[in-house]
């Protein structure tokens, strides 16, 4: 099976005044195509920080970060959003749709921001919409959408371009019960169907029982063996 | 265009309105006042062309624009067509005042009916010649303009009583013309005149004629009347300058006015910029996406602009007379400051958003 995501050795230390906040701490993690791996742990114990860093919103202090065989720690700012434009997709927990847009112009902005090939894929992108059950939203504003619906739009937006990996940043965080279902479904269908490789981010241990791995974070470091050890979903 | 650009202008229709008015009102401070003066300096070449006589014959610094006095001595003309090469000589007091609208100059002149007429082949079509003190004649442009009729009482000089006794052609110099006696009189300046038209004999180069009469009567000044409309703007003081400073002025307006726009749109945008970062977008696009807006600013303001000016100098002319004439040159110019003011007020918005830290972006609230 190929590895899409390698982390080695990560340290990420923040500066705050004098006081250095040792965010990660050794963290080392792989991801095999097509799994599914949810992240938990308490409250500030690193995250969104690892989360931000396999996605190349930041660099690592130290450590090594590979997605499908490019290696993000050592590019340039310009080369890790190169990357991260062709081979990631973020869902965020405030939805982050684009207001003045419609559901169909997030994802259209999302294709140009992708511009190159990949986008051809028109088969794709109507089994996506269906899939994600938003083929009579398209022309709603995210205002006009309930908080379930932007999230699945936010979620077609990151898998409309194609990406080897979808990075989640505790996506149901902000919606009911009823709605976090629907769309932890939704990613569970995704997984099984086109084989997306997902790793999310959750609080919930409901959610983090549909994924087919729990990674548990403390304090800046993983807890659970870095290997992958299937639970059978 | 990316639909993001043309969305987000139609989100905040206030702001963007601000925005298009200030791009706007620099083109209309080009264009006008570029109109204007180019308009009233073709208005005067128009006239002036009409004046057949080669020279005209003054002392130094007694013709401005804005000003005139009649300080050269009429005997003058005696002394000029004794020279050889001059087949006539006639002497004009042109007097310039405030125009009656309150803006503008109005210009009047005091000429010799008979020999001015002769010389540059001016008729009467309508009326008379003027005569007496209070009797003056106006061109066709003039007439209609103030709808005036012969016989018809006007007020110079502030509250003079004239009569307007006839109506000559072609346009030439002053619309409104009396007796050199009479103008003379109302100056105060007997035996004076502010300049003297001299016509070369056939033959005679305006160049020739103007080399011997500096050199029979040195000390004056001798100027072909060819050139004076392109004096134009070197009669008007610091005309030139002016108009620098204006095109200056409305390139700060339009790059300020875009500036102030674009900065408050990035903030309010924050965390949409760090979302278009996690999406992958590279800083060029980024930018591009601001410049695109700031730019689709400008041609609207630009479009606005022109049509507001045309119709403003449309109601200006019609309402005071003044004349505007449009150039391709200035309308470039206008152009110019609108697109470049657009995208330079743009550039620092747009580079501080690529330069935006996503993550903190992303937390923004
Ligand atoms: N920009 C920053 N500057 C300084 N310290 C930071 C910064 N971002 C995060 N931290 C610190 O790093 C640690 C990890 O933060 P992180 O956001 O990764 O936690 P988290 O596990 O995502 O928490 P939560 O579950 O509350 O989202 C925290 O102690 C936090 O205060
Ligand atoms: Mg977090």
């Amino acid at each position: 099976m190929k590895t899409i995501l390698r982390a080695e050795n990560l340290y990420k230390t923040y500066r705050v005044g004098s006081v250095d906040v040792h965010a990660l701490r050794d963290v080392s993690l792989e991801v095999e195509e097509g799994e599914f791996v949810a992240i938990m742990g308490p409250s500030g114990c690193g995250k969104s920080t690892l989360l931000h860093l396999l996605g190349g919103l930041l660099q690592p202090t130290s450590g090594r970060i590979t997605v499908d065989e490019e290696d993000l720690s050592a590019a340039s700012d310009a080369a890790r959003t190169d990357i991260r434009r062709r081979k990631i997709g973020f869902v965020f927990q405030r939805f982050n749709l684009f207001p003045t847009l419609t559901a169909e112009g997030n994802l259209r902005l999302a294709e140009q921001i992708q511009s190159k090939n990949n986008t051809d894929d028109a088969t794709r992108r109507t089994e996506v919409l269906k899939l994600l059950r938003l083929e009579d939203k398209m022309k709603h504003k995210p205002m006009e959408l309930s908080g379930g619906e932007q999230q699945r739009v936010a979620v077609a937006r990151a898998i409309i371009t194609n990406p080897a990996l979808i990075l989640a940043d505790e996506p149901t965080g902000n919606l009911d019960s009823e709605n976090s279902a629907i769309v932890l479904n939704m990613l569970q269908e995704l997984n099984y169907r086109f084989n997306q490789t997902i790793v999310m981010i959750t609080h919930n241990p409901e959610a983090a029982a549909m994924c087919r791995r729990i990674v548990y974070m403390r304090d800046g470091q993983i807890t659970t063996p870095a290997v992958s050890v299937q639970i059978s979903g | 265009m990316l639909h993001l650009v043309a969305a987000n202008i139609r989100q905040r229709p206030l702001r963007m309105l601000i925005s298009v008015l200030g791009v706007a009102l620099g083109v209309n401070l080009v264009m006008l006042f570029t109109g204007l003066a180019s308009g009233m300096a073709k208005d005067l070449e128009r006239r002036s062309s009409n004046v057949r006589a080669e020279i005209l014959f003054t002392r130094p610094g007694s013709m401005q624009l804005t000003s005139s006095t009649a300080s050269l001595d009429v005997r003058y003309v005696e002394r000029l067509k004794a020279i050889d090469g001059v087949a006539d000589a006639t002497p004009v007091i042109l007097y310039v005042t405030q125009g009656s609208a309150g803006f503008g100059f109005e210009r009047l002149e005091g000429i010799e009916w008979k020999s001015f007429a002769a010389m540059n082949r001016m008729s009467i079509t309508e009326g008379r010649a003027p005569s007496a003190a209070n009797e003056v004649i106006v061109d066709a442009t003039k007439q209609r303009n103030d709808n005036l009729q012969i016989n018809q009482e006007i007020k110079l000089f502030g509250d003079k009583s004239y009569r307007v006794v006839g109506v000559y052609q072609p346009e030439s110099g002053a619309r409104i013309k009396m007796t050199l006696a009479a103008m003379q009189d109302a100056l105060e300046a007997a035996g004076k005149s502010t300049y003297i038209l001299v016509k070369a004999r056939d033959g005679v180069t305006a160049e020739e004629l103007a080399q011997r009469l500096e050199a029979e009567l040195p000390g004056n000044k001798i100027q072909l009347t060819r050139d004076i409309s392109t004096n134009f703007e070197r009669s008007v003081p610091f005309l030139g300058t002016f108009l620098r400073v204006l095109v200056a002025l409305s390139a700060i307006v339009s790059t300020l006015v875009i500036m102030l726009a674009m900065y408050t749109t990035i903030t309010e945008r924050t965390r949409e910029i760090g979302t278009l970062k996690a999406l992958g977008a590279s800083r060029g696009f980024i930018i591009w996406t601001i410049e695109q807006e700031a730019l689709l600013i400008s041609v609207i303001g630009l479009v606005i602009g022109f049509i507001t000016a045309f119709v403003a100098g449309a109601a200006i002319e019609r309402f005071s007379g003044l004349i505007f004439e449009y150039s391709w040159r200035w309308a470039l110019v206008a152009v110019a400051i609108g697109l470049f003011g657009g995208a330079l007020g743009a550039l620092y918005p747009a580079t501080r958003a690529a330069n935006l830290d996503a993550v903190e972006a992303l937390a923004y609230e």
